[in-house]
């Protein structure tokens, strides 16, 4: 009896602290229409703050409480506000989760910046963790009794807020219409502004609160995780009702302590079930509760993507596949191996573009699907062993259909689920498989047999052969990935054109026009998941190949949304923003936090500069993300305009063409360096539009000779006024409008 | 003719946009005190552009936008709200997520006292009474314009502008939307009504207006508008 009731007591303590951080996730979704993942990171960095004024300064705990809860939550969610969330209205869903995804990336960074991960950081409880009294037998901390009370005046201060205040009113209804707010005097900014800011704070006071009653020890990652877990509780209120998320938060806490009290604690299992129980509730909960009906009108929103012609596809894919050999000849072996590994991420951002692009569809968990194909090709494609160990095209082709198995059965909620819901299962599924597969390191006995998922918690995955093919060798898995790329680009485009494409084109618009046309939606978006999450799988058995050992972190929750940024960002209509974002993810952080490591190693008196500039390239790779509310559309979508409007600009084009070719052949040679080449190469590629603008403005605005107006024209008032002006007759033009008639 | 009062609103030459498109090219309105103005024409004339730069929520690219001879050009939306105009937009002017008394809530932002509001909706609107609760996106669509028009009642504002009341509303609705209106333009409003149905709003109006292609075309009392419009909606 004494168990059960201490484990409910920690249960409805854990449920009340995800029941402020849930509370103020509803607030903001509830003013502002966007689902804040970004909340978790927020409760973090206060907490930082928070332990550095306490330990790092010695400031007692009332004052710390002041200034950190009081008044730095509420600023750092104006601040939000203003800078990036307003920014939003208007937008996609997709683009809307990507910024706060960013958000999110750009905290813990900026975190692990300026506290250093491998130092410890504790916070206590408040009034020490020896003050407690004794209830029935079971033992209650202070630090607990806070945290009940807490979330019980929060909950019970918000409801009051949103349907006994006029402020509250207005909260609510500027998610609505924002316009119509305004013909009634008030200032939807403001009531969005101040809602970031209460949000905020609670997110901190969640933080402040959980990590004494989790351990105490305060870790970037796992801190922002853990607040992510408080979705679940909000999905229980639909992401509306204050009471019902109360509850849900209870439901939750509670069921996370059972599960330890009364499960086998032999094995892995509990454990992992223990950690992955938001996850499961959020998918059941998701999945179980009634939804929004299908919207019928289209919205309109502001990303703009144009339509590949499959003949140009088809075209850029063969100039990819020459562009990287000649690329490959001036790299050394290691930077074959790292350019193979980001064609890898390429092939899996693919899997976006025709999943989010093309068919509106989100999936927040693209290399979950890369780790089921990687366990099964690990369990039943691998021959010989040690060097000689190769991986078998029976083995990557059962990977694929079985990812794409499992596309099918994430999918099933996707039949009912559209926009944010959907993004939080495809999390939620992520986040499960994570927990439950990838860490499942001990052996089962099923039907007679013997195995481990994943042993010893890493999985070494051998190269691919195929007959001759033996991908051993770096530039040939190079080149394999890139002609495998091209080659799914190609068909992607054939399939947007034809009458597949459309009708995921239409389905993304409006599900319900395109259900009136007598489209099947279910199967529509149950051959697209499935397609999506085959070529993830095939990229994933690449991806793991190419890193060779792969672990849980290979896969995690970071790392997808990490690639699902970049592709947003380059722009996931295009099939070339598959291949920029897949390349910065695989490539791009990790060659430019590594370089910056190695010299960090390699110069000690440097050391600070350069591991400052390491995490500053972390930073920014976040800022970027963050700046896709101004351009929704992706960078490759104004790359590929300017390059549109230079079809008329010839000589600049040829120009580009030879200045390309000579700086190719002083790599070659060895004249410069093969960075040099590329960043050369990229800025020339970047400025082209710009000198091509500039190009065609001069050719455009170059004005007529005076001796030659109005020969090949009609005679305008205009051009007598030119005439007037160049021949110094002013004083005709002076006399209020008087002109010198012809 | 005697001299006329000066207008409340004034649109002179107002030029306005969407992008690189302009919609607006030099408009020229003005609403006299205590009159009703009709704004008429067929879609994509320009008319709910107009409505949306008197009310304030769309920028001006030329021209001048004048309140009581005031030049207020770059206004915002909710400083035109608290100045006095009172603007229903086209469609349903309500927030469906809030209850009934919660719109009226909302609606206070001028300054109104709520149970001002509430007291001249439902004297007005026995059915908004009964429903105080409801949430306002789950009543009929006449409900619902019925609690949008109930701003007009209880703010006490110097200008309406009304665009489109009678979208997708029954004919009998419409008829009585505008037997409210028509009273609140005797109690002194002034009122300024964008309507594509000229047949239901012609019979209160003091003047009308034509609109085609982003310019006003005619204006003057409603019998000699009335003539030009079968010729202007069917061969203009």
């Amino acid at each position: 009896m004494s168990t059960f009731l201490t484990y409910t007591i920690l249960g409805l303590v854990l449920g009340s602290v995800y029941s402020i951080a849930a509370s103020g996730l509803v607030l903001t979704y509830n003013t502002s229409g966007i689902f804040n993942f970004a909340h978790g990171a927020q409760a973090m960095f206060g907490t930082f703050l928070y332990w550095h004024v306490t330990e790092r300064w010695g400031w007692p705990v009332w004052l710390a409480l002041i200034v950190v809860v009081g008044l730095a939550g509420p600023a750092m969610g104006a601040a939000l506000h203003a800078v990036i969330m307003r920014g939003l209205r208007g937008t996609a869903d997709v683009t809307k989760i990507i910024v706060t995804v960013a958000v999110l990336l750009g905290t813990v960074y900026l975190a692990q910046w300026i506290w250093n991960p491998d130092e410890a950081h504790t916070v206590g409880m408040f009034f020490g963790a020896g003050a407690k009294i004794t209830v029935g037998g079971v033992v209650v901390r202070y630090h607990e009794i806070v945290c009940l009370a807490a979330a019980v005046a929060i909950a019970a201060g918000l409801r009051v807020l949103f349907t006994r205040s006029r402020t509250g009113v207005v909260m609510r209804g500027s998610v609505d219409d924002p316009d119509l707010l305004r013909r009634n005097g008030h200032d939807p900014e403001r009531a969005a502004m101040l809602s970031w800011a209460l949000g905020s704070t609670l997110a901190v006071l969640a933080g402040v609160l959980i990590v004494p009653i989790s351990g105490g020890g305060l870790d970037a990652n796992a801190l922002t995780l853990l607040v992510i877990d408080a979705f679940a509780a909000a999905m229980f209120g639909r992401l509306r009702s204050i009471p019902r998320t109360f509850a849900g938060a209870m439901v939750l806490g509670l069921a996370a302590n059972y599960v330890l009290a009364y499960l086998p604690s032999a094995g892995t299992f509990t454990g992992n079930l223990r950690v992955s129980l938001p996850m499961i509730i959020l998918f059941t909960v998701l999945v179980v509760l009634p939804q929004d009906r299908l919207r019928g009108a289209a919205v309109r929103t502001r990303e703009r993507y144009r339509v590949p012609a499959v003949r140009a596809a088809a075209v850029w894919a063969a100039a990819l596949v020459a562009a990287v050999y000649l690329y490959s000849l001036l790299l050394p072996e290691s930077g074959v191996t790292t350019f193979a590994l980001g064609m890898t991420f390429a092939i899996i951002a693919l899997s976006l573009t025709v999943l989010t692009g093309y068919a509106g569809e989100l999936n927040l968990a693209p290399l979950a699907f890369g780790a089921v194909a990687t366990v099964v090709a690990f369990h039943f494609g691998v021959e010989g062993t040690g060097l000689a160990a190769r991986m078998n095209i029976q083995g990557v082709l059962l990977a694929v259909v079985a990812a794409a198995l499992v596309g099918g059965l994430v999918a099933l909620p996707a039949l009912r689920l559209r926009g944010l819901y959907l993004a939080l299962a495809t999390m939620a599924f992520g986040e499960f498989l994570s927990n439950m597969v990838l860490r499942d390191t001990t052996e089962h006995h099923l039907f007679g047999t013997t195995f481990t998922l994943f042993p010893d918690g890493s999985l070494v995955v051998p190269p691919l052969k195929v007959g001759p093919l033996d991908l051993r060798d770096g530039t040939t898995f190079l080149m394999t990935a890139t002609v495998l790329f091209a080659l799914i680009a190609v068909g992607l485009a054939a399939l947007r054109n034809g009458g597949y494409g459309r009708r995921l084109a239409a389905m993304k618009d409006s599900p319900a026009a395109s259900a009136m046309l007598g489209q099947n939606l279910v199967r529509l978006k149950l051959s697209v998941f499935m397609i999506s999450a085959a070529i993830a799988g095939l990229g994933g058995v690449l991806m793991s190949s190419a890193t060779g050992t792969v672990a849980q972190e290979n896969f995690s929750f970071t790392g997808s949304l990490a690639l699902l940024m970049l592709v947003v960002v380059a722009g996931i209509g295009y099939l070339s923003g598959a291949l920029v974002g897949g390349l910065m993810a695989g490539v791009g952080s990790a060659v430019l936090v590594s370089t910056f490591g190695d010299l960090a190693l390699a110069n000690e008196g440097m050391a600070t500069i350069y591991t400052a500039l390491g995490h500053l390239v972390l930073v920014g790779t976040a800022l970027v993300g963050m700046g896709v509310g101004r351009n929704p559309s992706g960078f490759v979508h104004d790359i590929i305009d300017g390059y549109r409007a230079m079809r008329d600009a010839k000589p600049v084009l040829y120009g580009a063409g030879a200045l390309g070719a000579v700086l190719y052949v002083l790599a070659l040679t060895d004249v410069i360096g093969t960075w040099t080449f590329a960043l050369i190469a990229l800025c020339a590629a970047m400025l082209l539009p710009v000198v091509g603008r500039s190009y065609l403005a001069e050719r455009r605005t170059r004005p007529v000779p005076l001796e030659l107006a109005g020969v090949d024209e009609p005679y305008t008032d205009e051009l007598r006024a030119r005439l007037d002006r160049e021949l110094g007759l002013t004083a005709a033009l002076e006399k209020g409008g008087a002109r010198v008639t012809a | 003719m005697a001299e006329e009062a000066a207008p409340l609103l004034e649109l002179e030459g107002v030029r306005a946009g969407y992008g690189a498109i302009e919609v607006l090219h030099g408009v020229d309105l003005a609403l006299r005190p205590g009159s009703l103005l009709a704004l008429l024409g067929p879609n994509g004339g320009g008319k709910s552009t107009a409505m949306r730069v008197c009310a304030g929520l769309h920028p001006l690219a030329g021209g001048e936008l004048r309140y009581a001879g005031r030049k207020v050009n770059g206004v915002s939306a909710q400083d035109a709200a608290r100045l006095g105009v009172c603007s229903i937009p086209e469609g349903r002017g309500i927030f469906p997520n809030l209850t009934v008394r919660e719109n009226l809530w909302a609606a206070t932002g001028t300054g109104a006292r709520l149970a001002d509001l509430e007291e001249k909706a439902y004297a007005r609107f026995p059915v908004l009474g009964e429903r105080r609760h409801q949430l306002a996106g789950s009543m009929s669509g006449g409900e619902q314009q019925m609690l949008a028009l109930s701003r007009a009642l209880g703010t006490d504002p110097a200008v309406l502008l009304l665009d489109e009341l009678s979208m997708g509303l029954a004919p009998m609705i419409v008829t009585k939307m505008y037997e409210t209106v028509a009273e609140l333009v005797q109690g002194g409003l002034s009122v300024l009504v964008a309507e594509q149905f000229a047949r239901a709003v012609l019979p209160i109006a003091d003047t009308a207006a034509l609109m085609l292609n982003g310019r006003v075309v005619a204006a003057g009392p409603p019998a000699e508008i009335e003539d030009r419009l079968s010729s202007d909606y069917l061969g203009g």
